[in-house]
């Protein structure tokens, strides 16, 4: 495998291993400021409250590096871009000195509902086009790189002209957008569609990527479901060793969302990326 | 399918929303009007719009979306009304979310709002009766706390700013409350209930007798407590913008004492509204001395 670092196209850090800022875990962490490089906050918990989360996410902001995932944003639907949901996430984005900010490559409503889901989009050119136009428009108004998840998918459109793979990767380069890549997705996904993961992986123009999530999923048997609800496993792990072989580093965040366990279990979960992580750093050349 | 064939962006979204929201799956909303009418191909052949896998038909994969909407809203209200929940039985509430669902799709990018409507709905759709009415009520209680726990910060006016207000001044002076109070005027003794829920554990359903609650955020805590009629009637009034000598004039009215009395009474309702921060600072309604 290749072992040479590649810098993101906006030269963004490598924040090292984080986790999901869950509520279960607010206490344990403004008592004891455990040691984690980064956390990740969902945006939308944050966004149209006041209450009892903010206060504790500002404090956990003043300590640690913030990044902000949401999952409402839409990128994909044929709804008008909302621009005040802009103004609020740029408003959060302020206020946490977020490192950068995202969301998934996927729709969540249309005519105005909203279904808190990832929904697929069919591949196609059409919907190509509109994402590249959406991001764009979204770039435009924040002023920053949008990064977006390949998110898990459990249905493909007869519609669809091209793999999903193809779809991000082209979506990445011609909207000059930013990748947040889920190697727990990318194994979800080619479960439930018959594919290869690997040649999924092959495909992603990592020059784009900044940062990967890793979780655990669901596996019904017919199907996988991402279920975030424990440890990773090693197929997943295999993928995300892939990935940091070719990239050489960056940002690495564990997501846990159901059956939450204690915060030192998710730093043990998170910490065994560093295995994979100092396999490369070790045989990395010594000069560049 | 052919890419000449290929349906809009914009009807497949439509059409995909209309199926996976369908209260009886995504078999029944992929037959069901609103979907019927945007792709009626899907009818005749699903697989021409979603393929099959080789595990799972088209009408399986479209159900895990449809499963995992009402699943994940579902549990939404499960946590925002528990003791809603206990009073209806897991059968009945689940039966009125579901249609609520169904009838108040979320347009909110955050979750906190999605059962905004929630109690309202029920006091419309629940057949009469002494255990529906009281589950309404606490309904309200429960939508409430959620409110107050999301609402704007505001700094409460300390007991020394309140002192600070002269009785001369209360014919001009209104007290703005915080927006993290909510005033609940209701037909059964719903927040007792819920105490007692909380101690024992199944509470007998009361019968009907008025109530009057607040429920607040001080800090970053919420709590509610039952008020007497007059001091939620003062507090009301005080919360409509009314000023302090005029909604001290509406509640009081009728009321038998000695002005001392009055006065005492008064003075123990503002005592308690002061120390739960219920007022916020008015700024420039008055200019505070001190």
């Amino acid at each position: 495998m290749n072992q040479i670092k590649l810098p993101n196209r906006w030269k963004l850090p490598d924040l090292g291993l984080g986790v999901g800022l869950r509520t279960q875990h607010f206490r344990h962490i403004t008592e004891h400021w455990p040691a984690m490089d980064w956390f990740e906050i969902l945006s939308e918990n944050f966004i149209d409250t006041e209450g009892r989360p903010l206060w504790f996410l500002d404090q956990i902001a003043e300590r640690y590096p913030i990044v902000m995932h949401g999952v409402c944003l839409s990128v994909g639907s044929t709804d008008p871009v909302d621009f005040k949901f802009l103004d609020k996430l740029a408003a959060l984005a302020a206020r946490v000195k977020a490192v950068w900010l995202g969301d998934h490559v996927c729709w969540t409503g249309v005519a105005g509902i909203n279904g808190h889901d990832l929904y697929p989009l069919p591949y196609t050119e059409e919907g190509l086009r509109h994402m590249i136009a959406r991001v764009r428009i979204i770039q435009d108004y924040l002023e920053r790189p949008l990064v977006l998840e390949n998110p898990s998918t459990y249905l493909t459109f007869a519609s669809s002209s091209m793999p999903e793979e193809e779809f991000i990767a082209r979506l990445a380069i011609e909207a000059d957008c930013a990748l947040l890549l889920d190697v727990n997705n990318v194994y979800v996904t080619c479960r439930n569609h018959d594919l290869d993961p690997v040649a999924y992986l092959d495909a992603m123009p990592y020059e784009h990527v900044v940062q990967v999530h890793l979780a655990g999923h669901t596996d019904n048997g017919t199907h996988c479901i991402d279920t975030h609800d424990g440890r990773v496993i090693d197929e997943v792990w295999q993928l995300y060793a892939r990935v940091h072989a070719r990239t050489g580093g960056r940002a690495t965040l564990l997501e846990w969302d159901a059956n939450v366990p204690k915060f030192p279990v998710l730093q043990q979960e998170v910490g065994k990326a560093a295995r994979f992580r100092n396999d490369v750093q070790a045989a990395r050349p010594v000069a560049a | 399918m052919s890419l000449a064939r290929a349906p809009r962006l914009e009807t497949i979204e439509r059409w995909m929303q209309a199926v996976v929201m369908h209260p009886q799956g995504a078999a029944a909303g992929v037959r069901a009007r609103p979907a019927r009418r945007l792709l009626p191909q899907a009818t005749r052949s699903l697989e021409s719009v979603v393929l099959p896998s080789k595990a799972l038909t088209s009408a399986e994969r479209l159900d895990i979306y449809a499963h995992m909407y009402y699943a994940r809203l579902l549990e939404i209200l499960r946590d925002e009304y528990p003791t809603t929940r206990q009073i209806l039985g897991t059968e009945a509430f689940e039966r009125a979310c579901r249609r609520f669902l169904e009838r108040n799709p979320s347009r909110h990018k955050t979750l906190n709002r999605l059962s905004e409507r929630f109690p309202a709905f029920l006091a419309r759709h629940l057949p009469r009766g002494h255990r529906n009415g009281l589950a309404v009520d606490v309904a309200r209680i429960e939508r409430a706390m959620e409110d107050v726990f999301d609402a704007p910060h505001a700094e409460p006016m300390t007991a020394a700013q309140f002192a600070a207000i002269g009785a001369d001044e209360w014919q001009r002076v209104r007290l703005p409350v915080i927006p993290a109070l909510r005033l609940l005027k209701l037909k059964y003794p719903a927040n007792d209930f819920m105490n007692a829920v909380r101690s024992k554990g199944k509470p007998r359903i009361p019968k009907p007798s008025a109530t009057f609650a607040i429920v607040y955020r001080r800090g970053y805590q919420v709590y509610r407590r039952d008020q007497e009629e007059a001091a939620f009637k003062l507090l009301a009034a005080l919360a409509s913008g009314k000023t302090l000598a005029a909604a001290v004039r509406g509640s009081l009215a009728g009321r038998r004492g000695s002005a001392d009395q009055l006065a005492a009474t008064l003075g123990a309702w503002f005592r308690e509204w002061s120390a739960a921060g219920l007022f916020s600072v008015p700024g420039r309604t008055f200019a505070l001395s001190g």
